[in-house]
């Protein structure tokens, strides 16, 4: 998937050689072994770690599109997720919508917001849009906690999930390991088409010079709000899903900074701007993180963090630009990646 | 009346010691272009080392709070000089991730040796205070006002009157340059981060005898940092003072009229606000504009 994805060939070419062949090969292999994971290997509980898995390769692939591709690096997405679960919960909770009529009017909330917040902030480059999106998600958590008849406040809200007030029934973690499996996948082919279209070639250029970009006749303030556009609906669906699958939420937790930072550092561990790296990242970090909550509850965040330290000083690229370029030279070399950052 | 004169003035004078807090953060941003999200940790950090100095050795929080600035000022040296250095030129949400790291380090790290627990620094003078008419103004938020203004001034003075100061300044200015004209950037990065730390501690302690902390404060001090460094004007601590006393009466005024737990939605809408109509701050503009850097 990653070699498709490379910049190389030109837009609207699809050569289909022996070498797409395989890749297409070993992704429908992948595909079957994950839709059979959940019946025959995986205990209930596992399969609810792996939710959790595919949710974050779903915020990662969104983040990647704004910050990513378009290079705004957006430290406020957890406000797309966050609406798009209170989205959810207060329609199935106070009208008695359904799941599946919830879920795309959460998705569409999120587009409207990162329409309506994208016009001005995507105005502002580097730190000041990432504190400006931090800010808005901020406040945005503020005004939820305050609007305590709406949303519960800081109390939470629950989603009606038995009993005959459930509008649509609990599917349970096999459920929703399906649920989020396909997000995950939607997400991903997602920003593999954008990768390859005329739009990502745009975005593209404008994370690499956006006055030479405007200059060589993108629209860029359209390409922006579409790219976060996409961003906040792909993160307010998992927002959605995440609020059905915890039941009763919290602002605290659907708005929280460390979601967004999770989805960054994923995205850039993994490497930005690729299809296959949000994969990786998600991946790897949720099922340490995992890992480390079971095994080390108290030192869990300690370590974490210092993960991330290691991580972002020996792997700043990501590890898809990192095995590429081990690749082309035939050696690895950490030293190299540092190198090329230090001061 | 009484009610907003003493909100103002509660404002002003919690207002003084976020503009300490802010200042070194609002350094680090304009000199280096790093957003340190570690910032409110390193307060925390003084805050616990005050609390740690007066409970266990009786130390007074006015002595204790130049061992925390001493002490930070080691610390953020050796931070920025082996490690943020490291990742100076990669994108900038590489900074972000690498201080949200050490954020969680720091943060955990004090968690697991002091536990959560609010604590505070008590103090002789603690419960005094003045009445001027009917606005009451307790000695300890006074004279928490007073030294954290006189540390401020103290850095202005430091930055325009110094040797050091001025090669920081011309680091921030342009990189390139400096370096041709003999500054040692790797150390004056490491020297600059290192104040910057260093105004937080003693922020830290200050902070710890006029209210409660726990670990949990800490991203609340770096997002206060945040917007008082934007309005200021980023590396500008005229700026950061201004800014300081601006959020400190807008928190006032918001928690009197609007209820306690919608300020930082006020904050951040100032915030918001500001970057959009005036993205360099209210005064002046930042060292940071787009150029090349060598």
């Amino acid at each position: 998937m990653a070699s498709v994805s490379s910049a190389t060939a030109p837009a609207g070419v699809r050569a289909i050689g022996p070498r797409q062949l395989v890749l297409g090969g070993v992704l429908l292999a992948g595909l079957v072994v994950l839709a059979l994971l959940p019946q025959y290997f995986l205990l209930s509980s596992e399969q609810r770690t792996m939710a959790g898995v595919f949710m974050f390769v779903a915020l990662a692939q969104g983040w990647n599109l704004i910050g990513g591709f378009a290079g705004y690096p957006s430290f406020g997405n957890v406000v797309f997720f966050g609406l798009g679960g209170y989205t959810t919960a207060i329609l199935m909770a106070k009208s008695g919508v359904a799941f599946w009529l919830a879920l795309p009017a959460a998705a569409a909330v999120g587009v409207a917001f990162a329409v309506l917040m994208g016009l001005p902030v995507l105005r502002l480059r580097g730190h000041y849009f990432a504190i400006a999106t931090l800010g808005v998600a901020e406040g945005v958590r503020e005004v939820v906690v305050n609007l305590d008849g709406l949303t519960g406040g800081n109390s939470g809200i629950t989603v009606p999930a038995v009993g005959a007030k459930a509008v649509t029934s609990y599917p349970g973690n096999t459920g929703f390991y399906f649920y989020f499996l396909a997000l995950a996948l939607l997400a991903t082919g997602v920003v593999w088409l954008v990768s390859r279209s005329r739009f990502g070639y745009g975005l593209r250029a404008i994370a690499q010079d956006e006055e030479a970009a405007a200059a060589a006749g993108i629209n860029t303030t359209r390409l922006k709000v579409a790219a976060f556009a996409l961003s906040g609906l792909l993160t307010a669906m998992a927002g959605a899903m995440y609020a059905f699958q915890q039941v009763t939420i919290y602002p605290a937790r659907l708005f929280s900074v460390d979601i967004t930072v999770l989805m960054v550092v994923m995205a850039v561990i993994g490497g930005t701007g690729t299809v296959i790296g949000p994969v990786i990242g998600a991946v790897l970090l949720q099922f340490l993180s995992e890992w480390l909550r079971t095994n080390y509850t108290d030192l869990h965040t300690f370590i974490f963090g210092g993960i991330i330290i290691v991580a972002v000083v020996l792997l700043p690229m990501g590890i898809v630009s990192f095995a590429r370029e081990s690749w082309a030279h035939r050696r690895i070399s950490l030293l190299d990646t540092i190198r090329a950052y230090r001061l | 009346m009484t009610q907003f004169l003493q909100a103002t003035v509660n404002g002003l004078l919690d207002g003084g010691l976020l503009a300490l807090v802010a200042v070194g953060f609002s350094l680090v941003w304009g000199v280096m272009n790093i957003v340190n999200l570690a910032h409110g940790a390193f307060v925390l950090i003084g805050a616990y080392i005050g609390w740690k100095l007066d409970s266990s050795a009786g130390i007074p929080p006015l002595l204790a709070m130049f061992v925390a600035a001493a002490a930070l000022l080691g610390v953020g040296y050796l931070v920025q000089r082996y490690l943020i250095n490291l990742v100076v030129n990669a994108p900038i949400w590489m900074t972000l991730l690498l201080t949200f790291g050490l954020s969680l380090v720091l943060v955990n790290g004090l968690v697991l040796l002091f536990t959560g627990d609010f604590r505070s620094i008590p103090t002789s003078y603690g419960s005094d205070g003045l009445t001027l008419g009917d606005v009451r103004i307790p000695y300890g938020r006074l004279i928490a006002f007073a030294i954290a203004i006189a540390f401020t001034l103290g850095l202005v003075w430091f930055m325009d009157r110094t040797r050091l100061g001025l090669a920081i300044k011309a680091t921030g200015m342009d990189r390139g340059a400096a370096r041709l004209m003999g500054v040692k950037v790797r150390r004056v990065y490491g020297l600059t981060f290192g104040i910057a730390a260093g105004l937080a501690g003693a922020a830290g302690a200050i902070y710890g005898t006029v209210d409660t902390f726990s670990p949990a404060d800490a991203g609340g001090f770096t997002l206060q940092s945040f917007v008082i460094a934007v309005l200021g004007g980023l590396g500008n601590m005229w700026g950061a003072l201004a800014g300081g006393l601006l959020l400190g009466v807008v928190q006032a005024w918001s928690g009197q009229y609007l209820g306690g737990t919608l300020i930082n939605a006020v904050a951040f809408a100032v915030l918001v606000t500001v970057l959009i109509v005036r993205p360099a701050g209210l005064l002046g503009k930042p060292y940071y504009e787009a150029r090349v850097e060598v």
